[in-house]
């Protein structure tokens, strides 16, 4: 197939906005000759250049698949309102950045899926690439379509586009996958066959292949593979080591978010916050070693030339050897006029210590801690207990430390919440405001940014409810008045933005026709608060007939079969139950470094699990 | 101390793709370029410290540039032959280097100096040469070309300092230079745009800045 004739293009990209989004070239883009390789694959981040680029789950499966000789991985993005406005009058499909080849040419489209208010771009994104929408619309002139990502846990409200869901970590199964489809097409074998031979690869869940049946009242009432051949569930994949991290990142021309040297030092998180879908979905915790980090920094800043590092995990104070790393980062690079930052640190005065180490590197702002709750009560329930004294204390060291703004995360809405758990939230605001106000006067600012909870598949807090949307509103309207004329800053979602987030990430796959028909009826880019597309929506679910409260606002009873069963992440059903009737008893459950509470990764995992001492996982 | 610093000059050609990339992009493209050569650059003082970068003149998205210009500052001089070499490895592929020179502390600032742009217009193949003559002869016969530039009105007839239409293998060329100074900036998409042509029909390059000479 032909690359689109490049003057077409240009002078589209004359009209649009920041047309740099589109044109690729950038530092470390990595072009290969398209007849050398047998293998192609375009890998897609459902939103515009600026958001997706930065995903460093994009720039790892880039880097391992480039990195094949017999492969070659291009990108692709949603193109902008205006972009694609000129492309559907033009008749100009979706293309990919590096050799401007439309998608349909590639035999794999890889569409990137960490939460869920990308589904209808990536409806879009097929639709723009005159791909038929359904993949039993397809056969086998079409790409094959796959998905990875945080929201592929519970992927059955797209079950109806894709021909297959990559579960878990993708850095071994994606090649696999790539080899395999490449082996099968060649000898001939037809789409059904295909499908069937993927299914058996570990991780990889061919929702085709399976029935779901219902009962009376709209639950699951079976979950059936439709060939003998197919597994009856499929297990995430992990990799038991960290591998090697891509250093040669691309460095984009156009400003993106997180526009910085991203580095990985640790997956996975030990902690068990109840609500945290993260917290469950990437055990067991994987730590990369200090020395390692430390190169890749080096190689990262050679290859890339950017001035700001960002080390990322799900709680960088837990590194075993965090103090070591910041310390040896400020001496290796403090002369390399870069900025470091360090997010999610844990509430402790050894968070600014760590944060201190790092001296001037340390780029201006606030300072971000994240309680998720405020009363003693709320944080037992969610498992994320904070003594009151340790709490005032790290934000007197914080403000001691030179900082002048403190952010604090809350969450409402969480199950067993009261009013005077809300009430609690902004007390907190209060005394750190005057804790601050105390140690260094009137410039001292606060924000309270106060998100929703939405109950999320496989954690422990799967079966409960949403907070209708009255009761959220009545909670923000205590906050809002409680924040008022008191140099607090409040920030917040409005109830409703939340619905869409809570429908389909707890939703079955009755929910992809809801989801075509809001993608028809014109929702996209639903990510953007800015075009509200909640009308939309609840049209959709009443065309289709199905009603959006069964998603949201009802209690699963215990014994349910949730959409989400058949996909396991290592983690049993079994031990969610415990730590939510632990929740419901008041008991919390400790850091699982210290103790085994048997969640289910080592019966699943431990076969993996490396002996090298030098490979550390948070199990005991 | 600040007779230590060299200051470099970089001619360079913007071409392909990064012809879509605005100033403020390539601004920082070219500080992240430099990063990568592991030069001793200098940087701005004070608690965010930058590059200290400084590009001659904003090129029009979608324009080529064949011979821009910018300054860069080392903390001590390196051979040009060994910067080079550098820089060649670190530029992206379509932003080419044409040259480099050592340029005294003392002289003006690029901005300041400049003072007019040449640029070769290819038409529309469509374009009738009769034609196009004739309306360019139009507008020139007119005392004053006013064109409506966001909220202001600017005078082209001001900023065009010489045009000429030839014809080159076939194709149409305008050839026009217009004032590139910081109060008077002619651009010739505007100019095309009196002449009823899409500029995003044409292919528009910069070929040259002309800076005031000491």
């Amino acid at each position: 197939m032909q690359n689109l004739k490049s003057i077409d293009l240009e002078k589209i990209l004359y009209h649009v906005e920041k047309p740099g989004r589109y044109v690729g070239g950038e530092h470390n883009q990595v072009l290969k000759d398209w007849d050398s390789v047998r293998s192609h694959v375009c890998l897609v981040f459902p939103d515009i250049y600026d958001i997706g680029q930065p995903n460093l789950g994009l720039a790892i499966l880039y880097d391992i698949l480039n990195k094949q000789p017999d492969i070659l991985a291009e990108r692709a993005f949603a193109p902008w309102h205006d972009l694609e406005t000129e492309m559907r009058q033009k008749h100009l499909p979706l293309f990919s950045l590096e050799s401007k080849r439309p998608l349909a040419a590639f035999d794999i489209i890889g569409i990137s899926l960490p939460y869920e208010s990308l589904y209808t771009n990536a409806l879009n994104i097929l639709d723009l690439s005159g791909i038929p929408l359904l993949s039993s619309q397809r056969n086998s002139e079409h790409p094959l379509i796959i998905a990875g990502g945080q929201a592929c846990f519970n992927p059955e409200p797209m079950a109806d586009f894709f021909d297959a869901f990559v579960i878990g970590e993708g850095e071994e199964v994606t090649p696999r996958v790539v080899r395999l489809y490449d082996l099968l097409k060649s000898s001939g074998k037809d789409r059904s066959e295909i499908l069937i031979a993927l299914s058996q690869v570990p991780g990889v869940y061919v929702p085709s292949l399976y029935e779901v049946a219902y009962a009376q009242n709209g639950t699951i009432s079976d979950v059936m593979p439709k060939f003998s051949a197919v597994p009856s569930f499929v297990t995430k994949q992990i990799v038991p080591c960290l591998p090697p991290h891509p250093t040669k990142l691309i460095v984009p021309n156009v400003e993106t978010v997180h526009d910085r040297l991203s580095i990985e030092i640790m997956r996975g998180c030990t902690r068990g916050c109840r609500f945290c879908h993260a917290g469950i979905v990437n055990r067991p915790v994987r730590e990369r070693p200090i020395d390692e980090i430390l190169q890749i920094i080096e190689d990262g800043l050679t290859a890339t030339g950017y001035e700001e590092i960002g080390l990322l995990s799900l709680s960088s104070s837990d590194h075993t050897q965090i103090l070591e790393l910041t310390k040896a980062v400020y001496e290796r690079f403090h002369d390399r006029k870069v900025f470091v930052s360090l997010p999610s640190l844990r509430i402790a005065s050894f968070s600014v210590e760590l944060m201190d180490e790092l001296r001037e590197l340390r780029p201006g702002g606030g300072f971000t801690l994240a309680p998720e709750a405020a009363s003693p009560r709320m944080q037992t329930i969610i498992n994320k207990p904070l003594d009151n004294a340790v709490f005032e204390e790290t934000v007197r060291t914080i403000f001691e430390h030179g900082w002048l703004s403190l952010k604090l995360y809350y969450m409402i809405g969480l199950p067993g919440e009261t009013m005077e758990d809300v009430q609690a939230i902004l007390d907190a605001g209060k005394r750190v405001l005057a804790i601050g106000r105390q140690l260094r006067g009137n410039r001292v600012k606060i924000h309270l940014s106060v998100g929703n909870f939405i109950p999320k598949p496989h954690t422990p807090f799967q079966w409960y409810p949403l907070n209708s949307t009255e009761e959220l509103q009545t909670k923000l309207d205590l906050l809002k008045e409680g924040t008022r004329r008191t140099g607090i800053k409040l920030s917040y979602n409005i109830p409703d933005s939340t619905l869409l987030e809570a429908w389909l990430s707890r939703g079955d796959r009755r929910l992809g026709q809801v989801i075509l028909r809001a993608w028809q009826l014109g929702a996209k880019f639903d990510a953007w608060g800015e075009n509200d597309n909640m009308p939309l929506w609840r049209q959709a679910f009443e065309d289709v007939g199905l009603n959006p409260d069964f998603y949201a606002f009802r209690e699963r009873p215990l014994d349910e079969i949730l959409p989400w069963d058949h996909l396991h992440t290592g983690v049993t059903k079994a031990f969610l139950r415990r730590d939510l009737e632990w929740s419901k008893q008041g008991r919390t459950r400790g850091d699982c470094r210290e103790q085994c509470y048997a969640c289910g990764i080592l019966d699943a995992f431990g076969k993996v699990r490396p002996v090298s001492p030098l490979v550390y996982w948070g199990c005991p | 101390m600040i007779d230590q610093q060299a200051r470099i000059r970089m001619t360079y050609a913007k071409i392909g793709n990064l012809r879509f990339i605005g100033h403020l992009d390539l601004q920082r493209l070219f500080e992240r370029a430099l990063r990568r050569t592991n030069l001793p650059l200098k940087y701005t003082q004070g608690f965010s410290p930058h590059l200290r970068v400084n590009l001659a003149s904003a090129l029009p998205l979608g324009f080529i540039g064949e011979a821009e210009q910018m300054d860069f500052w080392l903390e001590e001089p390196i051979p040009l032959s060994e910067i080079a070499e550098r820089l060649r490895v670190s530029l992206p592929k379509e932003l080419v280097l044409k040259d480099l020179q050592s340029i005294d502390n003392q002289k003006p600032s690029l901005q300041a100096a400049l003072l007019s742009s040449a640029y070769e217009i290819v038409l529309p193949s469509d374009t009738n040469q009769t034609e196009i003559q004739t309306r360019i002869s139009d507008l020139e016969a007119q005392p004053a070309l006013p064109f409506q530039r966001r909220k202001k009105t600017v005078d082209l007839k001001d900023l065009i300092i010489s045009w000429q239409l030839s014809e080159r293998a076939g194709e149409l060329i305008l050839k026009i230079e217009m004032k590139s100074t910081p109060l008077e900036n002619g651009r010739p998409d505007e100019f095309l745009s009196l002449l009823n042509i899409d500029p995003a029909d044409c292919v528009i390059v910069r070929t040259k800045l002309t800076f005031l000479e000491e």
